[in-house]
């Protein structure tokens, strides 16, 4: 039998928004996916492209950011900076016809737990659809 | 919108033409040192010299063949600890020109004491081909430049592409293209208008004739760009041709070393914070039933491409130092100018404003956390 395809997203958020709401999820006893792995970030401004390529590229299947809302950044304009960063990097996915579908960047306040479940079942779902991340499978990257 | 400039006489050849500018420009202290590529004793390579002898600039070549070491870097080097005293004026080529205005937006050059003269750039000899056979390529060169030949073959396979040959925001800039025995001398800033002034240089000429002559070559460089674009697409279109395309690669790194652009003094990816741990190794082996090495090739080059790819101004020093003949110049331009086109950004032609990912805009990209439609809550507190 197959082994069923459980993805493994790599998530960098934000402490101050993004990993409180995911928080606000679990004491909401809100379900959201195991697929989810957090990493606590101080901004997702500190969240460099490379991070994300790096994700990618040893084989997590999707790779979300989570940040503040534009403008209630905790350090005032952090997620500005991310937004432009995120965009470089889907601009360098697309050109070079990387799967940029397995990224995603979403904006979770901290009182926005059923937020964070929604975006990580849909994403799961997504990237359950998408199948599994074959640069896994790649022995000369 | 038509400039005036000052006629300059091609008899004596170009680079004598530049030599009495600097000359003149010491002599009536316009500047106080010059920083000019002087043929190397072996002659098979240029250096930049800082000088302020007269007797030195003669010896130099203002215009050289090869471009062994990125002028960008050369400026870099001078200011590294901030600026001297002094006034310094040099003469590089376009790429070399944007490059070092990039670098000054990344606050790691200053500019404010050198003055930045360009030319008509014919593009340059790969530094593997002049290696081999200085003599011969000197010659070629030589030709092209006075032939005034701005589609020689034996040039970097960029400067063929290169749409910027002839623009720059040189602080003053010698225009010779299409134009008969004359050349023409203008500036583009303050700072140069200022020199032509006290040089008592009058601007007379009218820039037309050489404008539109550059814009013919220009329609035609446009041209095998887009040609040059499309040959390298499939090269690096999805991971397995990206990985097959640098799978040859040696880990050297020269590429990150000699770009002007790539300027941290320790880049990630020499760190031993990209290094990994045997264990780790191991079980990646494990579970990819192998790992190659020299490892993440291809993370070093999409992570560079995400750092520095909108002020890579496609001077090609990556594609020249590649051991292995990986055409990493072609592939970082042709990513450069889609990441560059996403802000309609122009790699250091203009010196003004900042580099995108310096600034942001509150209303902008605002969809780009839509990838999933729906993933917005209805009536969620952030309307
Ligand atoms: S990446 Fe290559 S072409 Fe671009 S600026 Fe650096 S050395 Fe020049
Ligand atoms: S110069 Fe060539 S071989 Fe060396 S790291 Fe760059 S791509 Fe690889
Ligand atoms: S602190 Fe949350 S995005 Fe900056």
């Amino acid at each position: 039998m197959e082994k069923e395809f459980i993805p493994r997203i790599t998530s960098f958020v934000c402490k101050w928004c993004t990993y409180t709401g995911a928080d606000l999820a679990g004491t909401s006893r809100l379900q959201y996916p195991t697929s989810i792995i957090l990493l606590k970030v101080l901004c997702s401004s500190r969240i460099d492209p490379v991070f994300l390529i790096k994700s990618y590229l040893k084989g997590a299947d999707g790779v979300l950011i989570g940040g503040c809302h534009p403008g209630d950044c905790h350090y005032e304009t952090g997620n500005y900076h991310t937004r432009r960063r995120f965009k470089i990097l889907t601009e360098i996915f697309s050109t070079l016809g990387l799967p940029k579908e397995r990224l995603r960047l979403s904006w979770i306040s901290a009182s926005e737990g059923p937020k964070f479940a929604q975006v990580s079942n849909e994403f799961t779902d997504k990237i359950e659809n998408l199948g599994p991340n074959n640069a896994r499978e790649n022995m000369f990257l | 919108m038509t400039k005036k400039g000052v006629k300059i006489s091609l008899e004596k050849g170009l680079q004598n033409q530049i030599r009495d500018f600097f000359k003149k420009g010491l002599e009536k202290g316009v500047f106080d040192a010059v920083i000019l590529p002087v043929r190397v004793p072996g002659k098979d390579s240029y250096a930049w010299i800082l000088m302020n002898n007269a007797k030195l600039i003669d010896q130099a070549n203002p215009v050289p063949p090869v471009m062994p070491v990125q002028g960008a870097k050369a400026l870099k080097a001078l200011t590294r600890k901030g600026n001297g005293i002094i006034n310094v004026a040099t003469i590089m080529r376009s790429c070399e020109i944007r490059a070092a205005i990039e670098l000054s937006k990344l606050n790691q050059v200053n500019l404010e004491k050198i003055t930045l003269v360009s030319y008509d750039c014919p593009g340059a000899v790969p530094m593997k081909g002049y290696n081999r056979i200085p003599e011969e390529m000197e010659k070629s060169f030589q030709n092209a430049l006075a032939g005034k030949d701005f589609a020689n073959d034996k040039m970097k396979e960029v400067c063929g592409i290169c749409v910027d040959f002839a623009n720059s925001p040189a602080d003053l800039h010698f225009g010779f293209a299409g134009m008969e025995n004359d050349g023409i001398l203008f500036s583009n800033s303050d700072k140069g208008t200022a020199i032509l002034d006290t040089l008592k240089m009058k601007c007379s000429e009218d820039d037309s004739q050489w404008k539109n002559s550059v814009n013919i070559i220009k329609e035609q460089k446009s041209k095998n760009r887009i040609e040059v674009y499309k040959s390298i697409q499939p090269e690096v279109e999805g991971l397995d041709n990206l990985q097959t395309t640098f799978a040859k690669c040696i880990g050297c790194h020269n590429c990150q070393s000699v770009c002007p652009i790539c300027y941290c003094r320790q880049c990630y990816f020499d760190s031993s914070a990209s290094k990994q741990t045997a264990d780790y190794l191991q079980d990646k082996a494990k579970n990819r039933g192998g790992i190659g090495f020299p490892r993440d090739k291809i993370m070093f080059q999409v992570g560079r491409m995400a750092h520095m790819s909108l002020s890579c101004v496609s001077c090609g020093q990556c594609m020249d130092a590649c051991p292995v003949d990986i055409p990493v110049a072609k592939i970082f331009s042709y990513v450069a100018a889609k990441t560059q086109d996403t802000f309609e950004y122009h790699a250091g032609t203009t010196a003004d404003g900042a580099v995108p990912l310096k600034v942001y805009k509150q209303d902008e990209l605002n969809k780009i956390h839509e990838l999933i439609k729906n993933a917005e809550p209805q009536g969620s507190q952030h309307e």
